[in-house]
């Protein structure tokens, strides 16, 4: 208790600009929804508030941030301390980031702590990226979670390298199973099917990994491996007799996290006013519902003017041994991903498509966000999941939604 | 994207050039390519820093505002560039790091956004557009290189109370990748320093565009521009540039233009 004062109080401390090295936003979110799912209403509202502090010492960079959340839907946790966010459900307050970065020499740094990784050269879909932690509560924010780890990097020359371990699994945190976010696809169980899911500890060890960089004229290539603990669980579902005591059956979904490793290749080419990246991924696991996999991804960008067209492929080699959607990270593949990001001088908008190329179904995202003043912005926008409803994304048809945010950031 | 914050600069120092040419008594009136050669000779920089203010007005008077924090190694084609944006929070930490390639008029250039965790590589962008919003375009930015363009005396002329000389330059190049056809530029004849540009662009007989450099300041013997303005005449928006904390000529860390660097967050 004293501990969660402790984070109260660091929260609010900084609520304004008080000094260098705060910065921070507070944002109030309102998702309308097309139909009522499974009881849950048609509206629902998300309040966020979040400050970061950023401290030179030194030469070391000291970085700490505190988010406070405030969901009508899906639940949250009750005010428990989750400092590696592995609980089930989505806690109130959280630690995104709080990591001390020492430079061993000029151009070589350890960190240490909470922060999150960026891996990859594609956007979109990256296979060296992709397996990193989601917290998917909201399935069309693609939100990544931070991870508790010691990075070592640095550069000589044209070459770079960054050694990561992380020595505690922080798992993808999922919807609650069956609700809007994340149903089961109709007709695959009785109507009214309860889930009970189990808040299983995941382990403790989590991966390593090398990622070595060049550049070379055009060209930026990288390499890398890791190994340890994949983040996204297997499912298991089980009826548990003793569970059966009302009319609707009750399933109890437990998870499991196998072990697997994996190698890459990552490339990146400047091609007059194109950028052409492209990477592929071989990851390894004796898992037999996980499997082998052999992902490649390839995606083009262009600047026209003020805007941006991205299109990206990305496909795996292998049939996964289970529906690829229980597998998350990989469930949309093969996909085609294009975007267009476009910036105006009242602000920028944005339109998405992915598409499963497999099911037939995707997910049609548009943004505009209008800058009303330097520190506030309002952002409206909408989500369209259509298709199969075997796919992930048309699975989501009950979570077609629109959403207006209000952000002050300071 | 940054590429554009640097033009300013890079246009006052290089074209910006102070030499007391323009004070000699002039029987015959100097030849416009000497001018720029003399001043931009004496006026390099081996390096150069800043902090930088700028504010967007549109023609509807609603007012945008961004800060940097610049850093450059060498001069113009030879030059290393970072700049580190540090307002609004919105863009607060993005990164962009500018390295010259032997050979190339193209130098590779890096993206770092927080939100990405990341560095990208990003193609070089269209002279046209808009930088980040304001009334300065990617051309705008580059540096000035009175080599690539004809230039001559157009006479003499008195802006705020000061002497200058009136020189205009045509991209060189038939079919140039210049988005303008002429540019006319006002130097100090003092101190030799570009107090003015006016941009025409292709097919039109007016200046679409004004640039206007004022608050002239000697700074560690270089006189530097402390206030930039460019006026889009046709919109009737304006930016204001202002640089702070200017320094030239201070021993940069090797490590400093790096790609490490770069993805340092909270770092230079």
């Amino acid at each position: 208790m004293r501990t969660l004062l402790l984070l109260l109080v660091l929260l609010c401390l900084p609520c304004t600009a008080l000094a260098e090295g705060f910065s921070g936003y507070a944002e109030v979110k309102g998702f309308a929804y097309g139909e009522r799912f499974a009881g849950e209403p048609y509206g629902a509202g998300w309040g966020t508030l979040y400050n970061k502090w950023e401290q030179r010492l030194a030469e070391s960079q000291f970085t700490a941030s505190l988010r406070a959340e405030w969901l009508t839907a899906p639940q949250t946790s009750p005010l428990v301390f989750d400092p590696a966010d592995r609980k089930l459900r989505r806690p109130p307050l959280s630690v995104p980031e709080l990591w001390l970065r020492v430079p061993l020499a000029p151009s070589h740094d350890l960190e240490l702590g909470r922060f999150q990784l960026g891996w990859g050269k594609t956007d979109g879909y990256s296979p060296a990226d992709a397996f990193l932690p989601r917290d998917v509560t909201d399935p069309f924010a693609d939100e990544k979670l931070p991870l508790w780890a010691v990075r070592l990097s640095g550069q000589e020359e044209n070459l770079r390298y960054q050694a990561v371990l992380v020595p505690v699994t922080t798992p993808w945190r999922l919807p609650p199973l069956g609700s809007r976010n994340a149903p089961i696809a109709s007709g695959a169980l009785p109507e009214g099917t309860r889930f009970q899911e189990q808040d299983d500890a995941p382990p403790l060890a989590g991966f390593a990994a090398l990622r070595l960089l060049a550049t070379h004229g055009d060209w930026d290539l990288g390499v890398w491996a890791r190994s340890g603990v994949r983040p996204a669980p297997i499912l298991e579902f089980s009826l548990d007799p003793a569970l059966q005591t009302g009319p609707v059956p009750v399933i109890s979904v437990g998870r499991r996290y196998p072990r697997e490793h994996g190698v890459g290749v990552e490339v990146s080419r400047v091609a007059g006013p194109y950028v052409v990246r492209g990477e592929a991924a071989a990851l390894f696991s004796a898992d037999p519902e996980l499997g082998d996999a052999l992902i490649g991804t390839l995606s083009v960008e262009r600047g026209f003017g003020d805007g941006t067209l991205l299109i990206t492929l990305a496909g795996n080699a292998i049939d996964p041994p289970v529906d690829p959607t229980l597998l998350f990270d990989r469930g949309l593949l093969p996909a085609l991903i294009v975007a267009w990001n476009q910036t105006e001088e009242w602000g920028a908008w944005k339109l998405v498509w992915d598409c499963g190329l497999k099911r037939g179904d995707g997910l049609i995202k548009g943004e505009v966000g209008y800058n009303i003043t330097d520190t506030w912005k309002v952002t409206v926008g909408g989500d369209l999941p259509y298709g199969a409803e075997r796919g992930p994304l048309g699975a989501l048809h009950g979570a077609r939604r629109l959403v207006a945010a209000l952000r002050r950031s300071w | 994207m940054m590429r554009t914050i640097l033009k300013p600069l890079l246009l006052l120092v290089a074209v910006a050039i102070c030499t007391p040419l323009g004070s000699a008594p002039a029987q015959a009136a100097p030849d416009a390519r000497a001018l720029l050669k003399e001043s931009e000779s004496r006026h390099r920089t081996k390096t150069q820093q800043y902090s930088g203010d700028l504010t967007v007005v549109n023609k509807e008077g609603k007012v945008r505002k961004k800060g940097w924090n610049s850093y450059r190694q060498g001069y113009a084609g030879d030059s290393k560039n970072l700049i580190r944006f540090t307002d609004p929070p919105e863009v607060k930490g993005v990164g962009f790091l500018s390295l010259p390639r032997p050979g190339s008029d193209n130098p590779d250039q890096w993206l770092y956004l927080p939100s990405m965790k990341r560095e990208r590589r990003i193609a070089p962008q269209d002279r046209d557009a808009s930088f980040v919003g304001t009334d300065f375009n990617y051309e705008d930015m580059e540096e000035f290189d009175h080599e690539k363009y004809k230039v001559a005396l157009q006479g003499e002329e008195t802006l705020d109370g000061q002497p200058c000389w009136v020189i205009s330059a045509i991209p060189l190049e038939k079919g140039s990748k210049s988005i303008y056809q002429k540019l006319i530029l006002y130097l100090r004849k003092d101190i030799l320093y570009l107090v003015r540009e006016d941009l025409i662009r292709k097919g039109d007989k007016e200046p679409a565009k004004r640039l206007v450099l004022s608050d002239i300041k000697n700074v560690e013997g270089h006189y530097v521009a402390a206030r930039m303005e460019m006026t889009d005449l046709k919109k009737g928006s304006h930016t204001t540039v202002t640089l702070k904390q200017i320094s030239f000529n201070r021993p940069q860390p090797a490590s400093r233009f790096t790609l490490q660097n770069l993805t340092r967050e909270g770092g230079d």
